[in-house]
């Protein structure tokens, strides 16, 4: 029994030390933007949310139930949220018809320039060297995005996309022996949480919180409030309130 | 990462798990290209000048192709392929005993140009939704070659990309630039760019 927690301690150090996030940044602010609380309209999209499983092997899952609890929860959290953002958040009336086509293609593109911005911006290390530059948190989705049918009237869209891919045993399993037999850091579990502010006139990307090891089992209430928190920490134009997580996040833009 | 890194791992188990962890984070270098300068790509003799400024990614879809991009490979990416020899493929094997990807030939015409993208994304993307548009002839660094047009869809991903490929036979390796991005914003965005590189290649 020693030698099994001696093990687990090994797999816990080794995978904290392997983890390449450390140093990784988490909020981008697009320079010079600031809200002021009680100026604009901010529409709500309608979140992008993925639950599954991550089998041994490390691929994942969907699972139909898990993500239904998901868009429950936070969606219940989300609307309590969005009461206390400090300006007018209403939520998006989905279009019926082509318009729904466009706007499910404009949350992935939301979802993959988020992506972008997390590999190639927020960790240092990989910084494209355009990105590098001061104030160069220069990120859009385009223009074209005045003209989604539903965001008319709007000032800004506040975009959200989540995916957990929950360990299985066997992937739990897997990151203790790998650590203790072969020394290597398996990660178990992904935890990705994206939130982001996108300018209806331009298209530009004004604020960003991106993690990929959030906190916060979205498959319960609880969770998902804690998941919610965590997604607007530090949202523009917010009433400022204690901080939900310890750790500090440091700021792309300078 | 590349835009095929996320394939590797699903299928070897642990050992390729392990691998990928301990060889992720060195993945890095990637570098400014200037402006208005010949610079020479994919570990070749193929040469371009391109107007504006790019980023060449420091991860490599193959032995002989390189990866610029304005905004990160997801959104922008311009692929070069610098003389890919027969009996070599476009990017490396994901799954060479199951799922081999199709090898360059050296008596392939450029028409089959076109196929061997198509075939090579479906394997190494896994995905079923490629399409090529349309093919005409155009030169490539001077020699007979051909323009494509394509697009397609990574699986679990809802946005749809759109590509555009020129290419050429050229003493029995394949020669090929591609540029593909989703096509709400970017493809529009960013094909010119891609076009004066393109037309700037030099053998």
């Amino acid at each position: 029994m020693r030698r099994g927690w001696g093990a687990l301690a090994f797999a816990a150090a080794l995978t904290m030390t392997a983890t390449p996030l450390t140093a990784q940044e988490k909020t981008g602010n697009k320079p010079g933007f600031t809200l002021a609380p009680g100026t604009v309209t901010i529409v709500l999209m309608r979140p992008e949310i993925a639950v599954g499983a991550q089998s041994t092997g490390g691929a994942y899952e969907p699972n139909a139930d898990w993500t239904d609890q998901a868009r429950e929860n936070l969606g219940k959290a989300l609307a309590e949220a969005q009461g206390q953002l400090g300006n007018r958040v209403v939520t998006y009336v989905e279009p019926v018809g082509q318009g729904a086509a466009v706007a499910h293609e404009y949350r992935a593109l939301f979802t993959a320039l988020a992506d972008s911005v997390q590999t190639y911006q927020f960790f240092p290390g990989n910084r494209l060297p355009t990105k590098k530059r001061d104030d160069s948190f220069l990120w859009s989705i385009g223009s074209e995005v005045a003209s989604l049918p539903g965001v008319q009237g709007a000032d800004y869209a506040l975009f959200v996309t989540t995916e957990d891919h929950y360990g299985s045993t066997g992937r739990k399993l897997l990151q203790v022996f790998a650590a203790a037999a072969v020394g290597v850091g398996v990660s178990a579990g992904v935890h990705k949480g994206y939130a982001g502010l996108i300018d209806l006139k331009t298209g530009d990307l004004v604020w960003l919180n991106a993690d990929l090891a959030m906190g916060g089992d979205v498959r319960t209430p609880e969770g998902a409030a804690k998941r919610v928190a965590q997604l607007l920490e530090g949202f523009p134009g917010k009433p400022v309130e204690a901080p939900v997580t310890s750790a500090a996040t440091k700021t792309a833009a300078r | 990462m590349n835009k095929f890194g996320n394939k590797f791992g699903n299928k070897f188990g642990i050992v390729a798990i392990g691998l990928g962890l301990i060889a992720a984070p060195v993945a890095a270098g990637n570098r400014l290209i200037v402006p208005g300068q010949p610079v020479a790509v994919a570990k070749s003799m193929l040469t371009v000048t391109p107007a504006v400024e790019w980023n060449k990614l420091g991860a490599r879809p193959g032995r002989n192709s390189e990866t610029w991009t304005f905004d990160g490979d997801a959104l922008n990416d311009l692929t070069f392929y610098g003389g890919i020899e027969p009996e070599r493929t476009l990017f490396r094997e994901v799954s060479k005993r199951n799922k081999p990807l199709p090898r360059v030939k050296a008596t392939m015409l450029v028409t089959d140009i076109p196929t061997l993208v198509e075939n090579s994304y479906r394997i190494a993307l896994d995905t079923p939704l490629f399409t090529v548009e349309g093919m005409e002839p155009m030169a490539f660094a001077g020699k007979p070659g051909i323009r494509f047009t394509y697009s397609f869809t990574r699986p679990n991903e809802d946005l749809p990309r759109k590509g555009e490929g020129r290419g050429a036979m050229i003493d029995g390796k394949l020669y090929l630039i591609t540029f593909e991005a989703p096509r709400l914003h970017y493809f529009d965005a960013g094909v010119a760019s891609f076009r004066q590189v393109a037309d700037s290649a030099k053998l």
